[in-house]
């Protein structure tokens, strides 16, 4: 009995020893792949034709979604705090308190999340798929670099497009927003948009942008290294599509409390 | 090809609509922070800036007009307060103006509110100091509301020992509040009190009837009062009443004189007025005339019943009773 417990208990204990390394492998990988992509983004060829196909694909496509989940995000937003400002009889805070939050966290996060989900799954999905077909093989045998083909303009077109998708994202929400406060609080459009352009400061916006950047490498790259890399068969990709949604969901909150942490040093938010 | 050339041009709306609206909210947060306008710089010395923050609002009669842009502090008790003002908007601070700090609202940001003057100096220039009023803080507040809560402990404690000896009957409010003879003749003093003021208010009714028969001029004091005849006879009277009691006293005065003349001159009257030797004999003289006549009348009636003048008599009375019938 005593040794059947310390059998399972080697085995689980292997199994965790296991998982550890297979994760650690991974970010190795992760950074690995992420060098790569330093390395050869500044070198010839350069693919700008395959670089805006990208871009329109993961910025003008996504636009629709964007802006539909940011208007409901300022409306549900205003409306759920709404009440809980009346009870303090600061409704006239609203325009900022919503401004602030969505510039400086929820606009950039959502939409962050929202394009993992879409950009981050369709990128894993499609590079995976053409691993299995063995695509990439043969744009290797072609004498074609797959990686620069594939790789670094998909994750330079996210790292591009995900800025542009969060000013959007955010300038809808706070639209949505205004919305709420002119229908319920009779405050006008000029007004709301006045007390938010009050509150929000160079030191709330710079911070997000920046990090936005950085969400967007990271769906980019989560998503290439998950299909560049997936495994063989139809259950590979998608595994790979959906494992670079989880990574890329996990990696984005890491990224974002690190943004915040420094934006705390340096801009004393 | 063509397809790819309908992308790009999507590409570049999305790229160059996103980057311009990026671009807006920055120099919106930029313009709203005074960084592309000309300003000018004015300071202002207080003791205690209360957590005023570099970036907070300065506004005068009520506009936000700049920022803070510097908090500096020079010893212990002086920090100097640097802030950015719109040039548009200096030409209208004069340089006597004060600068408070205030707080927006309840629990709002620390504010800088400059307060005009009534006066015609000069508008301030980059550099100038202007004076500064300390308001009393948070902290004086609290400390001043600390003081009242003693006093009002204490206030509170004196009260409950009142409240206990009243309570206990002691005391002329503890008599009154617990003595129930007292209370039964406060209560019939209250009832007199009322019954004399309902007497009160009849005679005032009654009092009023009379001023107001008095103004309908029914009365000899209204006829007196009201009727214009009435009053210019009366008027005359006085007037007459005036001009005898000038003469009264024109007479008086001549009487005084003559008076004065008598009762120092040498005449026969100053002699009789004040010679008591006189008045002696003239008493004397009087009484022997009084005597004179009782004795003369006794002769009379003597004489009545003489034989001699009893007859003229009898026929003096018989004429008398003819002349009554």
């Amino acid at each position: 009995m005593n040794n059947l417990r310390s059998r399972l208990f080697m085995t689980q204990s292997l199994r965790i020893v296991e998982r550890t390394k297979a994760f650690f492998t991974e970010i190795g990988d992760l950074s690995f792949f992420a060098w790569r992509f330093f390395r050869e983004v500044f070198t010839r060829p350069f693919e700008f034709q395959e670089l805006l196909k990208q871009c329109y694909h993961m910025g003008n496509r996504s636009l629709l979604l964007v802006g539909v989940t940011g208007f409901i995000l300022g409306l549900v937003f205003t409306l759920q705090s709404r009440p809980t400002l009346m009870e303090f009889g600061a409704e006239s805070w609203m325009p900022s308190m919503v401004g602030i939050s969505i510039v400086r966290e929820i606009g950039p996060v959502i939409t962050a999340l929202i394009c993992a989900g879409r950009i981050g799954s369709g990128i894993g999905a499609e590079l995976g798929s053409m691993r299995v077909t063995e695509q990439i093989d043969a744009m290797e045998v072609s004498g074609t670099n797959p990686f620069k083909y594939l790789v670094i303009t998909r994750i330079t077109a996210t790292t591009l497009m995900l800025p542009i998708l969060i000013v959007f994202g955010d300038a809808i929400a706070l639209f949505g927003s205004a919305i709420i406060e002119n229908l319920k609080g009779a405050v006008s459009f000029q007004l709301y948009f006045n007390q938010v352009f009050d509150a929000i400061e160079y030191s709330d916006i710079i911070p997000a942008t920046i990090k936005s950047f950085f969400f967007g490498f990271a769906i980019g790259l989560v998503g290439c290294y998950k299909g560049y890399f997936c495994k063989k068969g139809t259950a590979g990709v998608g595994e790979a599509s959906n494992s670079a949604v989880v990574y890329t969901s996990m990696l984005l909150f890491v990224i974002d409390f690190i943004a915040v942490f420094l934006a705390d040093i340096f801009f004393e938010i | 090809m063509k397809k790819t050339a309908s992308q790009k041009l999507k590409l570049g709306v999305f790229v160059v609509l996103g980057t311009m609206l990026l671009i807006a909210a920055l120099y919106s947060i930029g313009n709203r922070q005074n960084l592309f306008g000309s300003n000018i710089k004015i300071m202002s010395q207080f003791t205690n800036v209360n957590g005023l923050e570099l970036g907070n609002n300065v506004r005068y009669s009520g506009i936000n007009v700049g920022l803070v842009s510097k908090i500096k502090m020079i010893n212990d008790s002086q920090i100097i307060v640097e802030m950015l003002i719109r040039e548009s908007v200096g030409k209208h601070i004069k340089k006597d103006a004060v600068a408070t700090i205030s707080s927006d609202g309840l629990v709002g940001n620390m504010i800088v509110n400059i307060i005009p003057r009534e006066s015609k100096k000069l508008p301030v220039v980059s550099g100038d100091t202007i004076q500064s009023f300390s308001k009393i803080g948070t902290d004086d507040m609290l400390t001043t509301l600390n003081v009242t809560n003693e006093n009002a402990a204490l206030l509170t404690a004196d009260l409950l020992k009142i409240t206990t000896k009243i309570i206990d009957g002691k005391g002329t409010l503890g008599l009154l509040i617990n003595d129930s003879i007292m209370a039964r003749d406060l209560k019939l003093a209250v009832y007199e009190l009322r019954k004399a003021s309902t007497g009160a208010s009849q005679t005032i009714t009654e009092l009023k009837d009379i001023i107001s028969s008095i103004n309908k001029g029914e009365s000899v004091a209204g006829v007196l009062l009201s009727d214009s005849l009435s009053g210019q006879k009366m008027k005359t009277m006085v007037s007459n009443l005036e001009q005898s009691s000038d003469e009264i006293i024109e007479v008086s005065k001549n009487l005084n004189v003559v008076l004065k003349d008598i009762k120092e001159g040498k005449g026969a009257l100053n002699y009789l007025a004040n010679d008591p030797t006189l008045v002696n004999n003239i008493d004397s003289t009087m009484n022997s005339i009084k005597e004179g006549t009782y004795r003369f009348n006794q002769n009379m009636e003597a004489l009545k019943h003489n034989f001699l003048f009893r007859g003229y008599f009898k026929k003096m009375e018989k004429q008398k009773k003819k002349k009554n019938r």
